[in-house]
């Protein structure tokens, strides 16, 4: 049966790809060479981790060099992209077979259309600020060449990821990336937090590969590819049942690395990493990827609306509780982290709105990449001058000592809860109009969240760079070198004109999209004035409720007992609680036998678990006696059976 | 009467290695002691290398040479040039001195007595064991003519010069002697019982067809003349004498006994070479003899390959011992190779020799390393104390991960290929049930692959944790050729599919 | 010559083989039973080369035959050297590796 599909999906293949619609063509000229992209990165990684100690001088340089020539290679594809005619710009270009056995083909081709050349040159752009920073912020550290290392694997691995053209390509790139994620979190393994942060990033990860692995499972079963186009082209042949469940399978590999519910958990706990990292895994890439799945997959959602509308729900309650986290955290890399999910939240929200969403998820994603970017590199600013302090309660009026970061932040800061004309106020007006047009609960989930991102945002501004100073050490806190302070402003610039510029430069980014992701548009149940007046009044009252509690008051420098809902929202909302109760716990009753070095008793573990494979196992194994007797005799009885087995056979 | 010829040139490759052999037993006898060492290993690598050449130059023959006993075709010499690589590699590590005091795997004299005094002296005076060199030759002799015999009698002298040198190198570690003399015991019994039982289907098959020659005991079978229950009950015979030597259930129990007893070189060139031998063997006989009966045995394959990846990813779960672990491994990939077996067509011979040559790659990196992992008391083979090995030695234990990747079949290594091809070759056999099968048992095994690794990365290293030995040239060479290689066909597989493809054609 | 009746030996000699391996705790007793084994397949063999009418059968008893002598060097030094170490044959004390 599947061999018929195979050859049914090959033939509708060769008609002419399909990207959400436009024609895909064969690359040729400088589209050729997109594989310069991954290249570049990957080269750099190589050299400095194989390299050795021969390359720790010039090592920082090798991986920014990398970056940035990644970079400026996707600068001249995009505008070569630019003179291409508008439903013409989607090139692919096969590198080599990587498998060909049986009827299951899988090319390493990549896809460079309007929405991965948006992804390039924010991974690579903003990436290559990060690089830049990274130089200072690591300079200390005598193990700075292999931190360039891995951070120029980690974007080969998320650029392979955004421009692959078959699920199992992107998958490598998608497993790429997590390899970089945990070594980056655990980079500084001498804190135990880190190496068990970094572990609990791994098992998380796992649940969600266990969603991408069935989806592809399921595409094979169905379609007899893994390729977009063949995929894409045939879903609508598909019954809704499956397409439906690649749906939700696809969600839940999306889950697990953009931090959505309930594989939130880790995210939080991988602020361990060095900053920069916490920035680039968070603001600028990883947590992106499962969005960028599910848009890239719009040709499935389209086709199911129940795997949307989960979509649509999972952002919706992570956007709230990632928000709620927000507001309690006295962490500022946790805080931010907090805020991070929420925006993820809205981007997993208007992507699961299908054509009238997809769009306004990738521009808020864009924009998120510069604001949060912004905010990280400033909160690893603000820690390199306070001498790795992270509490804010030990903050306060730093904006004297640190003018620039201040400045540069505050950019980021009006920027994420949305004021006019700053880059978060268009991204995320995009976003609650097209919630509201859909229907009033998203609408008013996605409202709440605005309101709520201004009051923690708010309170994290006051506690850190107003009121009194509550910092301890004797000489004031310094301001960052200007190899820091570049890509702030660099970041923070775009924070101020990223969103105007995207919306309404050019045709704008909604048209841009449109070939890829379709366009649609929804009556609004209410005039635009009034709901953005809305929006406004709801980020004004979240910001005035936060100058009356944090700003007219002094910040105590001892952590109040607090509401059960603040308890509620330091404890992460129990979401470790969760995870231990439904992946954790059963997990841990299949490995108590298993790892059984988490137990004090080696082989007495082994006895006595209660799981179907570890007890069939253990009971199996007792029938290695060490007797070769015993063992002749099972000889003998599957000797019986085989010969039974070709004689049963012969039986009419 | 004519004279029957010989095809000395397409026969080159084994005429070598038969030949090496003989020299190493010369040199046992006639080369001072003190440099016996280094002329065997001498001798082996040439006779290797020598007939690896050949072989290579042989490439692309098809023809059936020695008046019809032995086969020369692509299954046979892609199989003979991947057991020459591997016996290559696993000369060097059977060579390796650095990692005992001047020592190497192997007791200086396997005649003495543990713990002797004998035994001390012998130590002390780092004697060092030679005669394993020709060993390995005659075993590696047998191997290559395993896969290429064509007629039933070659099969089976093919099977016991591979098995008999076996029985010996397993017996003869320096530590844990008892361990090892045991691991001998029982894969020579158990072994020399299965050789009987093969043996005894041989006669059936041969009492029903009246020839011993493949192609005519397929010819047998289209004319079918009756009497079928000799037949049927033969070819099952032959089937568990074959799948006996790969490790299948329920005929898999020495296996873990004997890859933790023998000493790990050893090991790791059982693993790889004789199950790569077997399965050629196994390959050429039921599809150029037996083709003609294939749904008499395929359910019955069906329901072994079943039990065979169940079983092994099962019990491999609760194994605290990294060599025993690795046994349990490999008779799950034994029932992985089983599940393509049944489809019985070319696209399934050239997915099992493309599994095989990844599958032999990777397993003996993975033994090499396990012999670099050492306390005071030879290697350390229980898990317990691999934990935290990733902090102390990052390389290795990150090279040790990829192979275990590689086994577990994930993507980007050449494990994840394998994996897929001989799935695809089954489901385009009709098999779908068991690729199933396949797939849930993966996923167990993907289970205790990662619990390996995320033992060695993610936990406290043990207090009085073993100490990672550093290694001859020739082992890290070995290990490093391994894993390239691991990594090399995860990415770009097509020349080597594309190589196995085009070997895939038995001549009749 | 009615050749079912040497076959129906065989088949017993085989069991009786096979049976000893199963039964017997002395190494040698048990090797001494697969050597049965190998002679009942022997004399399959020349039964149904006497049957066909060929020789095939008759040299593969004397290969068989060759197969054994050498199996019987290896044999009896695995057998030998576990008994010097253990100062016991018995198959069921060699039993460390287990599990």
């Amino acid at each position: 049966m599947t061999s018929t599909l195979s050859a049914l999906a090959t033939a509708v293949a060769t008609e002419g790809g399909h990207g959400g619609g436009q024609a895909v063509a064969e690359a040729t000229g400088v589209f050729d060479l997109t594989w310069l992209l991954i290249a570049f990165p990957l080269l750099g990684a190589a050299i400095l981790l194989l390299g050795g100690r021969r390359t720790d001088k010039v090592g920082h340089l090798i991986g920014c060099g990398a970056s940035i020539a990644s970079f400026v290679m996707g600068v001249v594809l995009f505008a070569a992209m630019l003179g291409e005619p508008s439903d013409g710009r989607a090139f692919t270009s096969q590198l080599w077979e990587y498998v060909n056995a049986g009827g299951y083909t899988v090319d390493v081709s990549l896809l460079l259309d309007q929405l991965s050349i948006s992804f390039v040159l924010l991974i690579t752009g903003v990436g290559s600020l990060i690089h830049v920073y990274s130089i200072g912020y690591m300079e200390h550290d005598e193990r700075r060449r292999r931190f360039f290392g891995y951070l120029n694997l980690f974007v080969a691995a998320m650029l392979l990821l955004v421009l692959a053209a078959d699920y199992l390509v992107l998958f490598i790139g998608w497993e790429g990336v997590g390899l970089a994620s945990y070594l980056l979190i655990g980079f500084w393994q001498h804190k135990n937090s880190a190496a068990v942060a970094a572990k609990k990033a791994f098992v998380v990860n796992r649940v969600g590969d266990m969603g991408m692995v069935l989806a592809m499972s399921s595409m094979v079963l169905v379609f007899g590819s893994t390729a977009f186009d063949v995929v894409f082209a045939s879903a609508e042949g598909a019954s809704t049942g499956w397409v439906t469940a690649i749906g939700l399978f696809l969600l839940l590999g999306a889950c697990g690395k953009s931090a959505q519910f309930p594989l939130q958990s880790w995210l939080l706990d991988a602020m361990e990493g060095p900053t920069p990292v916490s920035a680039l895994i968070h603001a600028a890439t990883m947590v992106t990827a499962g969005v960028y799945l599910i848009v890239r997959s719009a040709a499935i959602y389209d086709l199911a609306p129940d795997a949307r509308t989960a979509v649509v729900i999972v952002g919706a309650i992570t956007l709230l509780m990632g928000a709620i986290i927000g507001c309690a955290k006295d962490d500022i890399k946790k805080a931010l982290a907090g805020s991070t999910m929420s925006q993820i939240g809205y981007m997993t929200l208007a992507a699961g709105l299908g054509p009238a969403g997809y769009a306004f998820a990738i521009f808020h994603l864009l924009t998120h990449g510069f604001f949060k970017a912004n905010m990280f590199l400033g909160a690893g600013s603000v820690m390199h001058g306070m001498h790795d302090e992270v509490n804010m309660r030990r903050y306060g009026g730093l904006r004297i000592a640190m003018p620039v970061t201040f400045i540069t932040f505050a950019m980021g800061y009006l920027a994420i809860i949305g004021i006019p004309p700053f880059a978060g106020y268009f991204s995320k007006d995009k976003i609650i109009e097209a919630a509201f047009a859909d229907n009033w609960i998203t609408g008013l989930a996605t409202l709440l969240g605005a309101g709520i991102t201004a009051f923690y945002m708010t309170r994290l501004m006051l506690m850190t760079f107003f009121g009194n100073r509550r910092w301890k050490q004797s000489e004031p806190p310094h301001e960052s070198p200007s190899v820091m302070t570049a890509p702030l402003w660099a970041l923070a610039f775009l924070s101020v004109v990223g969103g105007f510029a995207l919306l309404y430069f050019g045709a704008g980014i909604v048209d841009w999209l449109a070939p890829v992701t379709g366009e649609e548009h929804h009556e609004l149940p209410m005039p635009l004035w009034l709901l953005i007046t809305i929006t406004l009044a709801t980020v004004v009252a979240g910001v005035a409720v936060a100058w009356l509690m944090y700003g007219r008051r002094a910040v105590r420098e001892d952590v109040p007992a607090g509401s059960p809902l603040t308890v509620a929202a330091r404890n992460d909302l129990y979401g470790d609680a969760f995870n231990e109760a439904v992946f954790m716990r059963p997990g841990q009753y299949l490995t108590r036998s298993l790892v059984y070095f988490e137990n004090r008793g080696v082989d007495g573990a082994v006895v006595g678990t209660a799981t179907a494979f570890g007890g069939l196992s253990s009971r199996l194994r007792r029938l290695q006696t060490g007797f070769v007797r015993s063992y002749a005799v099972t000889m003998l009885g599957g000797v019986g059976v085989v010969v039974l087995a070709m004689l049963v056979v012969r039986l009419p | 009467m004519n004279a029957p010829t010989i095809e000395y040139a397409e026969l080159a490759p084994l005429i070598t290695i038969f030949g090496a052999a003989v020299i190493g037993v010369l040199i046992e006898a006639f080369v001072p002691r003190k440099v016996r060492h280094p002329v065997q290993v001498a001798v082996a690598l040439l006779a290797l290398v020598a007939a690896l050449v050949q072989v290579i130059l042989l490439a692309g023959t098809g023809m059936v040479a020695a008046v019809g006993a032995v086969a020369v075709d692509g299954p046979a010499l892609f199989l003979q040039g991947t057991i020459l690589v591997l016996a290559i590699i696993s000369v060097a590590f059977f060579a390796e001195r650095r990692l005992e005091a001047g020592g190497d795997a192997f007791a200086p004299a396997a005649s003495t007595l543990p713990g002797s005094e004998e035994e001390r002296i012998l130590v002390r005076e780092r004697m060092l064991q030679t005669e394993v060199y020709p060993l390995a030759l005659f075993a590696v002799g047998g191997m290559l003519l395993f896969p290429a015999a064509n007629d039933l009698l070659m099969l089976f002298i093919a099977l016991e010069v591979m098995s008999l040198p076996l029985y010996l190198l397993c017996g003869m570690a320096r530590r844990r002697r008892l361990l090892s003399q045991e691991a001998a015991l029982k894969y020579f019994l158990l072994g020399a019982f299965s050789s009987a039982i093969f043996l005894f289907g041989m006669a059936f098959v041969y009492g029903y067809a009246g020839t011993l020659r493949f192609g005519e005991i397929s010819e047998a079978l289209t004319a079918n003349i009756g009497q079928d229950g000799i037949l049927l009950a033969g070819v099952g015979l032959m089937a568990v004498g074959l799948l006996f030597k790969v490790g299948a259930v329920p005929f898999h129990s020495w296996t873990p006994d004997v890859y933790q007893g023998a000493p790990t070189p050893v090991t790791g060139f059982m693993a790889a070479c004789t199950k790569l031998a077997a399965f050629g063997a196994m390959v050429r006989l039921f599809y150029v003899a037996f083709g003609g009966m294939r749904t008499d045995w395929q359910p019955m394959l069906w329901a072994v390959a079943i039990a065979t990846m169940l079983v092994g990813a099962v019990v491999a779960l609760t194994q605290t011992d990294i060599k025993r672990m690795l046994a349990y491994s490999s008779i799950a990939h034994a029932g992985f190779v089983l599940t393509a077996m049944v489809a019985a067509d070319q696209t399934a011979t050239a997915a099992i020799l493309f599994y095989l040559a990844t599958y032999g790659i990777a397993t003996l990196g993975a033994f090499a390393v396990v012999t670099l992992v050492r306390d005071s008391g030879g290697e350390a083979t229980h898990l317990a104390k691999w934990a935290g090995l990733g902090r102390r030695s990052p390389v290795l234990a990150a090279t040790f991960a990829l192979f275990l990747l590689a086994f577990a079949g994930i993507p980007l290594t050449s494990g994840f290929v394998g994996k897929l091809s001989v799935f695809t070759a089954a489901i385009d056999g009709g098999a779908a049930p068991l690729v199933v099968v396949g797939v849930i048992a993966s996923a167990i095994a993907a289970f205790f692959y990662v619990r390996v690794i995320v033992l060695m990365f993610f936990s406290d290293p043990a207090p009085e944790g073993p100490t990672v030995a550093v290694p001859s040239l020739w082992t890290a060479v070995g290990i490093t050729l391994g894993a390239a290689a691991t990594l090399l066909l995860g990415i770009v597989p097509g020349p080597l599919l594309d190589l196995a493809q085009q070997a895939s054609l038995f001549v009749r | 010559m009615n050749p079912t009746n040497y076959l129906v030996l065989s088949v017993i000699l085989f069991s009786i083989g096979a049976a000893g391996v199963l039964v017997r705790r002395n190494a040698l007793v048990a090797f001494m039973s697969v050597e049965l084994m190998l002679n009942a397949a022997n004399l399959a063999f020349v039964t149904f080369a006497r049957m066909h009418g060929n020789l095939d059968g008759q040299i593969v008893a004397f290969f068989v035959m060759v197969v054994a002598a050498a199996e019987v060097v290896v044999g009896l030094a695995i057998i030998v050297t576990i008994f010097r170490t253990r100062r016991s044959a018995s198959v069921d004390d060699a039993s460390l590796l287990k599990l």
